[in-house]
């Protein structure tokens, strides 16, 4: 056996049979005292007694010699160690209630900070579930720094065919369509994607074979490759699914592979189904929305990939400048992981600050507990001085102390940071990846670290003090003299100082927060959400086929919702508002006045509607007329502009009558403007709401969203209207059907849970900053309380002293809001982007905000200032007469 | 006590090997021999002895076995004995001693 082996298994024996061990030397020693006597008795003739006593003096001290021996052994630390941990157990247990908000206090930051940890860790720092994946990256068309758009089929196979940087280009087209499996068809995500996409990201399915190159061309048999689910949930399992049907949006693919159980997105995006895109040449430049990724060659820097990019750009241009004139717009390769992230990590990063300052808090908050407990000990630890122990070892035991506290703080905030963990992932932004989120090791190692730290911080003051007095020997001083210290008191102020001073700009971010997003709640998005439903409308594509069918379709069915009983308004539109960024926006050019050649036409959101649409959601018309059933484009297409469109490009005059070319259809008639109608919202709540209307009589689609605006209850509505639409074409898929008002308010789900989130951790911060002056300030009140009564006894006004007590905590409440102040001018500026017309130094919320600091602070020391008039004169001085 | 030299620093554990050299003995035996061996010159302290053998053991040179004294009438005894380690080292350590003791010998004999 190895020697290192073998010591490690001895020590180890050491700590397991220490019983064992102990009896074993004290045979030994026993044994070696008797011989000894009796060697002494032969040669000495000695009496028995007395060559014992004899043997006993030579052996030096049988315990000496056991604690040698023991050191020897290298357990003397652990015994200590048990010994420390039994009395700081027993000193803890002798004040639960400091023990108990102690451990809550750390706790909650602990709990905090580890949930947010987690939640990072998941998001930010881990790789995403394809090999290397600093190789991946998703490729954007750009024209300005500030635009850039995803790429069409034309683009895709440009980059396909002239790339010299990637081993794989794949494409993906995302798309919620009818899916059926035999039964009713049902509304499902399809990620249409190429061979490409699978391989570059090294994704291959676990029964089954993969897309290859073989399945690309528009003429090979359509196959696809489904999740795990699916295949569970409708093809009786990933083995039986291979060599079966699905029908997706009226074409059927035989399943050729499953992928994993773990795997539900590819490259972000969602999908159930993934068919192979088999892509037919592109007619023209447009239309843009596809996602298409790469994987780079090794030793290819981003550098390398952006100028083979650039030059497939400026190649592809001259292909197509027929119906696409923006020179400048060049493909630009991003980070696949960093598109993916999106501004997750400036969200999650706030959420860090936040928690950081929380735990701040809150390690001050117990450091000043700690100050106040340890003053309460003085004479004890005197004492422990005096009886001998050493100023290490008194030191040892109040940083045991101390460590046992945070580290029960560490146990019960891990068990708080599950449950953060939780919270975060239901009321969280969206963020991709938030689900994966969950208390690991790391997470449990990140805790037990921070509570280690904690720890350190919480007992150092006392620790540096309290050996210092050990040394000092102050036991006839009293605890007055460690209580009454300048420095102790300073001490105890900074802590309080500082916790306002972290808990102001915390509780400013969360104010300018939620006053934004009050603000953002009160904007018109342009429709009234009351008393409106809408609802996806998908028509199987078998039937379907050709415009006359779909186009009779939706004018019988739309007939037949307007009769349905509380059906107010009915209309039919591609896209609905507030759609955020997977809006459907088109170029467009003026006749009048067209761009520069070479240059960007301008972009807006483009909605194709019916014109009922108009009347269900509430928009009025403003100038010119409504779409007419006659208004089916030819060579006379016809637009309706909302108001923002038409005072942005003809601010001095009328909009009607005005021509655009758009798409960049340079060989397409030219489109006539004949209405204006109100604003309405397409991207985000606060965002220009300007737009364009195609009527639908121009051309079809077969999947919509039916907007039905009613009398009463929305909701009661939708059966109806279901029925309504399915005795037309029962096969028709219904998905999605939700009242308005929830649209509207999951359009700013997001800002309300980031406000709500760091309101809540403001809260916390404004609690504990509470505590941390209502704590110290019943210590004071304690500790003068013989000074307060005679300060009474000799006339002083009762609510003199409670002044003289509110002014105190106030005094180091406004220090810390004022401190605070300067951080959080600094640091809530960068949160102007998340700010929506609040200015990050609003001066009206930040003074609210020191308002309400201040007010806490107040409450919080009137209680112990209360406490401190009530003092009885009389007895206070007979205490001190006796005391 | 000027008939009883203290002991170099680091000797100690070369004469616990040498009195095992002849068989495994118990602490006391050891002293005891020491003392004999060394015409009671050389006095251990038991303070020093066990933590000695301690070591010893650790370092895997000797080996502890529970047995039965006769000169204790009986009673439990633990026995320590050389390993084969400890034979080594024995010898290693004797060699040193020797070349040590003779350059002191030769230096103090110098005129």
């Amino acid at each position: 056996m190895h020697p290192a082996i073998r010591r490690m298994l001895r020590r180890l024996r050491a700590l397991t049979h220490r019983d064992t061990l102990e009896q074993e030397l004290d045979d030994e020693v026993r044994l070696h005292v008797s011989l000894e006597a009796a060697e002494l008795a032969r040669l000495h003739n000695l009496s028995p007694d007395d060559a014992r006593r004899r043997a006993l003096l030579a052996f030096g001290g049988i315990e000496r010699y056991k604690e040698a021996h023991r050191d020897a052994r290298g357990v003397r630390w652990l015994d200590d160690l048990q010994q420390d941990v039994r009395y700081a157990a027993r000193a803890l247990g002798r004040s639960p209630t400091f023990t108990i908000s102690a451990i809550a206090i750390l706790a909650l930051g602990i709990g905090a900070c580890t949930a947010v940890f987690s939640v990072i860790d998941a998001v930010v720092l881990s790789h995403l579930p394809y090999p290397h994946d600093d190789r991946l990256i998703q490729i954007f068309e750009r024209n300005s720094p500030t635009n850039q758009w995803p790429l069409s089929v034309a683009d895709f196979q440009a980059i396909e065919s002239w790339q010299q940087t990637f081993t794989d280009v794949g494409l993906l087209r995302q798309a919620d369509v009818p899916v059926a499996t035999g039964g009713e068809p049902q509304r499902l995500s399809v990620g249409y994607a190429t061979s490409g996409f699978f391989r570059a990201l090294g994704v291959t399915p676990v029964v089954g074979r993969g897309l290859g190159a073989a399945d690309d061309p528009p003429g090979a048999p359509p196959v696809a490759v489904v999740t795990h689910r699916f295949a569970a949930d409708h093809l009786g399992g990933a083995n039986a699914a291979v060599g079966r049907s699905v029908d997706v949006d009226g074409v059927a693919y035989t399943v050729v592979g499953v992928l994993d159980p773990s795997v539900t997105r590819l490259a972000g995006r969602r999908g159930d189904v993934w068919p192979d895109a088999r892509l037919k040449p592109p007619q023209r430049r447009g239309p843009f929305g596809l996602v298409v990724i790469a994987r780079m060659k090794d030793g290819v820097t981003m550098d390398d990939a952006a100028r083979d990019l650039a030059r497939v750009s400026r190649r592809e241009f001259v292909v197509w400048q027929a119906s696409f004139q923006d020179r400048d717009a060049t493909l630009v390769p991003w980070s696949l992981r960093r598109v993916m992230l999106g501004d997750a990590p400036k969200t999650l990063i706030l959420f860090g600050a936040a928690v950081v300052l929380v735990m701040l808090i809150a390690v001050a908050n117990v450091a000043g507990l700690m100050l106040v407990r340890a003053a309460g000990r003085w004479r004890e630890v005197s004492l422990r001085a005096v009886l001998g122990a050493t100023r290490g070892r008194i030191a040892r035991l109040l940083v045991t102390e101390s460590l046992m506290v945070s580290l029960a703080g560490a146990a019960a905030g891990i068990a708080l940071g599950i449950l953060g963990v939780r919270v975060l992932q239901v009321v969280g932004p969206q963020v991709s990846r938030l689900g994966d989120a969950h208390m690991h090791v790391r997470a449990i190692l990140f805790a037990v670290g921070l509570a280690l730290v904690a720890g350190i911080v919480i007992g150092a003051y006392p620790v540096l003090h309290l050996a210092r007095a050990g040394a000092a020997g102050g036991v006839l001083g009293g605890e007055r003299s460690v209580g009454g210290t300048r420095r102790t008191h300073a001490v105890r102020a900074a802590f309080v100082v500082a916790e306002f001073a972290l808990a102001l700009p915390l509780l400013a971010a969360a104010a300018l927060l939620l006053n934004s997003f009050v603000r953002l709640q009160r904007v018109n998005p342009g429709f009234d959400p009351a008393h409106v439903f809408t609802m996806s409308v998908s028509l199987p594509s078998g039937r379907y086929a050709d415009d006359t069918a779909i186009a009779t379709y939706w004018t019988r069915a739309l007939n037949n919702v307007r009769t349905v009983a509380g059906v107010v308004a009915a209309g039919l539109a591609d896209q609905l508002p507030l759609s955020g960024g997977n809006l459907d926006a088109n170029n467009f050019d003026l006749v009048d006045r067209p761009v520069p050649t070479g240059t960007a036409q301008p972009v807006t959101p483009w909605t194709v509607v019916t014109s009922g649409y108009f009347s269900a959601l509430g928009v009025r018309l403003l100038d010119g007329r409504m779409f007419t059933p006659t208004d089916t484009g030819g060579p006379n297409p016809v637009l309706i502009v909302s108001r923002s469109w038409a005072h942005k490009y003809f601010p001095d005059g009328t909009a009607i009558g005005r021509k655009l070319v758009s798409g960049g259809c340079t060989s397409c008639p030219p489109s006539t403007v004949i209405g204006v109608v109100s604003d309405v919202t397409y991207t985000n709540l606060g965002d220009v709401p300007e737009g364009a209307y195609e009527p639908m009589t121009q051309g079809w689609g077969r999947t919509l969203a039916l907007v039905v605006r009613t009398k009463g209850d929305p909701a009661a509505a939708i059966p109806g209207v279901s029925a309504a639409l399915r005795s037309v074409e029962p096969s028709v898929t219904l998905a999605d059907a939700s009242p308005m008002a929830e649209r509207f308010s999951a359009s700013i789900a997001d800002p309300r849970h980031v406000a709500s989130l760091v309101a809540g951790f403001a809260l916390v911060a404004a609690l504990l900053a509470a505590i941390g002056v209502f704590g110290t300030l019943s210590y004071t009140v304690s500790m003068r309380r013989r000074e307060i009564g005679v300060r009474l006894a000799l006339g002083a006004k009762r609510q003199a002293v409670t002044g003289m007590i509110v002014r105190r905590g106030m005094a180091h409440a406004a220090l810390g809001a004022a401190l605070g102040l300067v951080a959080a001018l600094v640091a809530t500026r960068w949160l102007t982007s998340k700010l929506f017309e609040v200015s990050p130094a609003d001066p009206l919320t930040l003074g609210a905000v020191i308002v309400g600091l201040l007010v806490v602070a107040l409450a919080a020391s009137w209680a112990p200032a209360r406490r401190a008039a009530a003092i009885d004169p009389a007895e206070a001085i007979r205490a001190e007469l006796t005391g | 006590m000027a008939d009883r030299a203290d002991l170099l620093q680091g000797t100690l554990d070369l004469l616990i090997l040498k009195t095992l050299v002849l068989g495994p003995l118990h602490g006391w035996a050891i002293s005891k021999r020491l003392r004999q061996l060394s015409d009671d010159v050389l006095e251990v302290g038991q303070g020093s002895l066990y933590p000695a053998l301690y070591r010893l053991e650790d370092r895997g040179w000797i080996r502890a076995e529970w047995g039965t004294s006769p000169e204790a009438g009986g009673r439990r005894a633990k026995f320590y004995n050389l390993t084969a380690d400890g034979r080594k080292q024995f010898a290693a350590e004797r060699s040193q001693w020797r070349l040590f003791s003779t350059a002191v010998e030769r230096v103090l004999k110098a005129t």
